[in-house]
Formats: structure tokens, C-alpha cells, sequence
């Protein structure tokens, strides 16, 4: 048995993860290791499990069977979800608090302290381009801005993994391109940036992929790797021909 | 627990009341409305109420004057004897006795004539009702000739003079009024989190459900205070309501019972899906509260079947306590069973809704 350094621990490792929603499996199986220090991108389309992933990881419901562990804690992962930052597919910020309070409410229930909420507030606000709206009610901002708030909330204390559920819809090209810049520096000061995303050309940016399909895991390393392996010349055509050779029956 | 996190949820939940105009005048205002409604409703005027009357005096002098007994307040029924009249009122079959002596007609005449008047006091408006109506036959009869000479003597089989309807009213409409906003806040709260996917993001943090039920109770209570001090100081000011034993402890019952149905309220919330689901609770809350409870109707006046249900209902003992408190000049240790039972109320409530959110979906 060796003793791995926490750097050395997986941020998530999940083994036949599964969990069935009556009669869907809306995941099958999912054997999978996300390594620390990268940019992973969980793909496919809606339905394909990859929120029920994240939910299961954070320990929001329960599997039906398998298990994961994250940061090294089995899931539900209670003591190291200080250490994760979590922005939803949903906006998942208080309409009716200002952007500075709902900041301030996640800062304090991971246990931050004034002072470093407040030099972080300012940091990321300035990241996500609203620092001049810290003091609006959420509810007067537009969509794309609300989802700025909350992914400035998963970032306020500088977790070691974050889970973003899709975070770029509803951010413009420029934006766009500087939250990839931000997820390098998280990456190459070891933090770990899962994203999950259905564009695929987005998806290409990622040091390593793994495409979901109704639950089930199709292929999963570098996007390079799975675009050799499929003969194709982009994760859209990958995703394609994965999924086509999935529904032929094996010989 | 983390009484920071605690404080961060109650921080976060009052600063949602700040940002809402609307609500803030709810929580003022509706408490207000209510009382002052039912102060104005219940000013009605009072009618046919059974008097019975023991004439033995031998002159002309007592007919005269039940002759100037005028409109439809009392409804008057001549009864042999004292003793009889008197068995009547005290088992509410009669709200008045008169009597009138034998040499009524000569003590009027010698402008000394008292008529002895035996009420049932416990309903204020009436016992004002019967002596208003009496002391007006009485200036009608006698004008001029000695109206000043005929007094009437009070007498009380229950209350006493200086109650009146609204004292023994209002605790009960008080706590009605504490009962109802807090129900409505609590039934919301945890179901408007759900509703817009931010249960799920609070548990994503260390959070645990008791800390997140704490914290709402801790906001909740602190608008509770304001509503009970609102309710409390309207019915002072406004109605000149009688407390005659300690208000801080009238306060302190109806704060607890506040609490207590915020626990209520929020079990309903996290119970429900949408806010639909969770308003269509305070019916469900309000109508036993309103009907079972002493409030509106004495708990003797309930049908013996459904009797035992008001044991079940926490306002039972709310208004019981209040009003013993406020009417009868009652102490802690005096209301110590109903205190009791109002701190298992807002315990237990408190922890049921901590055991009904769960982390996991």
C-alpha cells in the first residue's frame, strides 16, 4: 500500500457509479479517473448523465450503485466540500441579494473569513467583468451575468476541484477566452477545472475529455487521442462516430 | 455546527426581507389589519339578551319603569324568585337577574330605590349592553322625579366590571395574528429555495440541514418579534387592551408559539414541491387554529366529540396562556403547562424540519 501525496490523490475517481431514476439509467457504470492539475471536460448532449455525475460526486444524491471518491473522501464527500466549488447548470444565485451578498453568503459557509472574502470578491468580480455591479440585486442583471455571479461564487475560495456545469452558455467569444486563460492558471497551480459542455469545439481546449451518451461512458482521454482513435478531424465527428459504433451490435 | 455558517444563512435571509419592499410591509401591515378588523368588527351592537326579572315590589313604581324598557337589547322574562333567576345565569341560560323589592315604589318615592342587577360578566358588551339600556329606562321613566334617586347595584356571577369584550378578546386574536404570518413566511421559505436550485448549491457547500433550519429560524424569529411587538403594542394603543399581568411575558409566549409554528411552517416547506403545495398548508393550520382553540368560541361552547382535537392544537394552549395572562393577571409558574407544551411545540417543529431536509435528493 502506498501513501500518496495529496497532490498525488485523484480528484475524482469513480468506479461503476451508477444511479436510476425509476426506470432511467441515467448513469451506467461510469468507471473514471480525473487526474489533479487539468482541465477535463465531461461532454454530450443533455441527457447524457453528465449532471447526475456531478450531483453524485458532491454527494447531492445518492448512487444506486458503485462509488466515487473525490479529493480521496468516498462520496458523500462532506469534510472536502470546502475544498470543491460548485457552480449548477441553473443559476444558482440569490435574485433578490446583491452580487457583493451572495458572495459573501457562500464565502462564509465554507468557512472563509471577512477579510479574505472581500480581497476575493474583488478578484473575481473583476474576472468575471462585473465588478461594477457588486452592489445590484442580482435580479437586475442579465442572464449572462448571473451566471458570472455564480461562477464567481464557485471560485471565491479558491477551491482545489471545481465542478462547472456548463459555464460558458450565455458568455460572449472575448469572455469566453478569458475564463479558458483563468482555468490554465488555476491548472498550472494544480487546481483541477472539470467542465461539463456540449460544444464540442469548446470541449477541444480541455487536457482530456470523456463523452457521455445516454448514461454511458463512450470514450475518454485526450481529445488527440479519441480523434485518432475515430479517424476524425474534430470531437463532433468523434462523438458521431462513437456513438453510431455503440449502437451496432458487437460481432 | 457552525454557529457562523448558522449566522451566515440568518445574515443571508434577512437581508432577502431588506430587499423586498413589499414584504416588509406585509410583515407591518398585515398583522395590523388584522387586528384592527377584528377590533372594529366585533363593535357591533348587542340584542335580545335574555334578562329575567323578579318583580315583588308592591307598588306601581317597577312596572312603570320595565314599561320604559325600550328596543331589542333585552329580552325580558318574568321569573317568581331570586334564588331560581340567579341558578339560570349561572348556568348561562340567562346573562341578567333583576330584582326589585317589595317597597321599590316607596324607596323611590324616598329617593333611595336600588335595583339589584346580577350579571354574567364574561362577555363585556353584553353586561354594558343590559346596564346601558337599564340606566336609560331609568331616565326615562323617572325624568326629573328622581331619576337620581333609583341606583342600580352590579353584581357579577363571572367577570367583572372593568372587562370588556375586546380584553377578552384579544389574546386570542393576537396569537391569531402571530399564528398567521409566521405560517406564511416559514411555509415559504424552504420550498423558494428549492424552487430555484439553491438547496442543491447550499448543500454543495459543509452546510447541514439543522444549521439551514436554524438559520431561518433565527431570521424568522426576529421578524416574529417585530410582529409580536406590533400586534401586541396595536392592541395597547389602538383598543386600550387590559394586560393585567406582565407583558415581557405575554411577549415571551407569543414568541415562543411564533417560533414553533415557523418549525411547523417549514416541515410544510420542505415537504412540498413548489409554493403552491406549501400555501395550501395554512388553511390547513389556520381553521383549527381558528375553530378548535378557545379563540372565537369558549372551549366549552366546541361539541364534545371534537373536543379532544384542541388538545392537538397548539394554539389551545397559546391562547390560554395569554389569556390567563392577560385577563386574570397570571405568572410563569400559573401558565407553566402551556409554556411547556409550547417549547416541546417550537423543539420538536424545529427538529422534524432539521430531519425532513435532507442533504441527498
Amino acid at each position: 500500500m502506498s501513501i500518496l501525496s495529496d497532490r498525488e490523490i485523484p480528484a475524482i475517481l469513480s468506479k461503476d457509479l451508477s444511479k436510476r431514476f425509476g426506470d432511467v439509467e441515467a448513469l451506467r457504470r461510469l468507471t473514471l479517473l480525473v487526474p489533479r492539475g487539468v482541465t477535463f471536460g465531461l461532454l454530450g448532449p443533455n441527457g447524457a448523465g453528465k449532471t447526475t455525475a456531478i450531483r453524485l460526486w458532491l454527494g447531492l444524491t445518492a448512487p444506486s450503485a458503485g462509488t466515487a471518491f473525490v479529493l480521496g473522501r468516498r462520496i458523500p464527500p462532506r469534510d472536502v466540500l470546502p475544498r470543491i466549488g460548485y457552480m449548477p447548470q441553473d443559476v444558482a444565485v440569490y435574485t433578490d441579494l446583491t452580487v457583493d451578498e451572495n458572495l459573501a453568503l457562500f464565502g462564509r459557509l465554507v468557512g472563509m473569513g471577512a477579510e479574505a472574502i472581500e480581497d476575493r470578491t474583488e478578484e473575481v468580480l473583476e474576472l468575471v467583468d462585473i465588478a461594477s455591479r457588486r452592489h445590484d440585486l442580482v435580479s437586475t442583471l442579465s442572464g449572462g451575468m448571473r451566471r458570472r455571479t455564480s461562477l464567481a461564487a464557485a471560485l471565491l475560495h479558491d477551491p482545489d476541484l471545481l465542478l462547472l456545469d456548463e459555464p460558458t452558455v450565455g458568455v460572449d467569444p472575448e469572455l469566453r477566452a478569458a475564463f479558458w486563460t483563468y482555468f490554465r492558471d488555476l491548472t498550472d497551480r494544480g487546481k483541477t477545472v472539470l467542465i461539463t459542455t456540449h460544444y464540442m469545439e469548446e470541449a477541444a481546449q480541455c487536457d482530456r475529455v470523456a463523452l457521455l451518451h445516454r448514461g454511458s461512458l463512450l470514450a475518454h482521454g485526450p481529445p488527440a487521442a479519441i480523434k485518432e482513435r475515430t479517424h476524425t478531424a474534430n470531437l463532433d465527428d468523434a462523438f458521431l462516430a462513437l456513438v453510431r459504433a455503440a449502437r451496432e451490435p458487437t460481432p | 455546527m457552525n454557529p457562523r455558517r448558522i449566522a451566515a444563512v440568518a445574515r443571508k435571509s434577512l437581508s432577502q426581507f431588506r430587499h423586498d419592499r413589499r414584504t416588509l410591509g406585509f410583515v407591518v401591515g398585515m398583522p395590523l389589519l388584522m387586528v384592527i378588523a377584528f377590533g372594529y368588527t366585533f363593535g357591533g351592537s348587542v340584542h335580545d339578551v335574555r334578562t329575567l326579572v323578579v318583580n315583588e315590589d308592591l307598588g306601581p313604581m317597577a312596572a312603570r319603569f320595565m314599561g320604559n324598557i325600550t328596543g331589542d337589547t333585552l329580552s325580558l322574562t318574568s321569573y317568581p324568585d331570586v334564588a331560581s333567576a340567579r341558578a339560570e345565569v349561572v348556568a348561562g341560560r340567562a346573562w341578567a337577574v333583576l330584582s326589585f323589592p317589595q317597597n321599590f315604589s316607596q324607596q323611590l318615592l324616598a329617593r333611595n330605590a336600588v335595583v339589584d342587577v346580577l350579571l354574567d360578566g364574561s362577555s363585556p358588551p353584553i353586561t354594558s349592553a343590559v346596564l346601558a339600556s337599564l340606566r336609560a329606562a331609568a331616565e326615562q321613566a323617572f325624568a326629573g322625579a328622581g331619576g337620581a334617586a333609583l341606583s342600580l347595584s352590579p353584581d357579577y356571577v363571572y367577570g367583572s366590571s372593568s372587562t370588556r369584550f375586546i380584553d377578552s378578546f384579544a389574546p386570542g386574536v393576537i396569537a391569531l395574528a402571530v399564528l398567521m404570518v409566521t405560517t406564511i413566511f416559514s411555509v415559504i421559505v424552504i420550498v423558494r429555495e428549492k424552487t430555484g436550485g439553491m438547496l442543491e448549491r447550499l448543500f454543495s457547500t459543509p452546510l447541514a440541514p439543522v444549521e439551514l433550519v436554524l438559520g431561518h429560524a433565527a431570521a424568522l424569529s426576529l421578524v416574529a418579534v417585530l410582529q409580536s411587538a406590533v400586534v401586541l403594542g396595536a392592541a395597547i394603543l389602538l383598543f386600550q387592551i387590559q394586560i393585567v399581568g406582565s407583558v415581557p411575558l405575554a411577549f415571551g409566549i407569543l414568541l415562543l408559539f411564533a417560533v414553533g409554528n415557523q418549525g411547523l411552517g417549514i416541515v410544510a416547506s420542505a415537504a412540498s414541491r413548489n409554493e403552491l403545495q406549501a400555501v395550501q398548508f395554512i388553511p390547513l393550520v389556520l381553521f383549527p387554529s381558528l375553530l378548535l382553540t378557545g379563540v372565537f368560541y369558549p372551549l366549552e361552547a366546541i361539541p364534545g366529540g371534537l373536543r379532544p382535537l384542541s388538545w392537538f392544537v397548539p394554539m389551545t394552549y397559546a391562547n390560554d396562556a395569554l389569556h390567563s395572562v392577560m385577563l386574570r393577571g397570571w405568572g410563569v409558574g400559573d401558565v407553566g403547562l402551556d409554556l411547556v407544551v409550547l417549547a416541546a411545540y417550537a423543539g420538536l417543529s424545529l427538529l422534524a424540519a432539521a430531519v425532513f431536509i435532507r442533504r441527498q435528493a
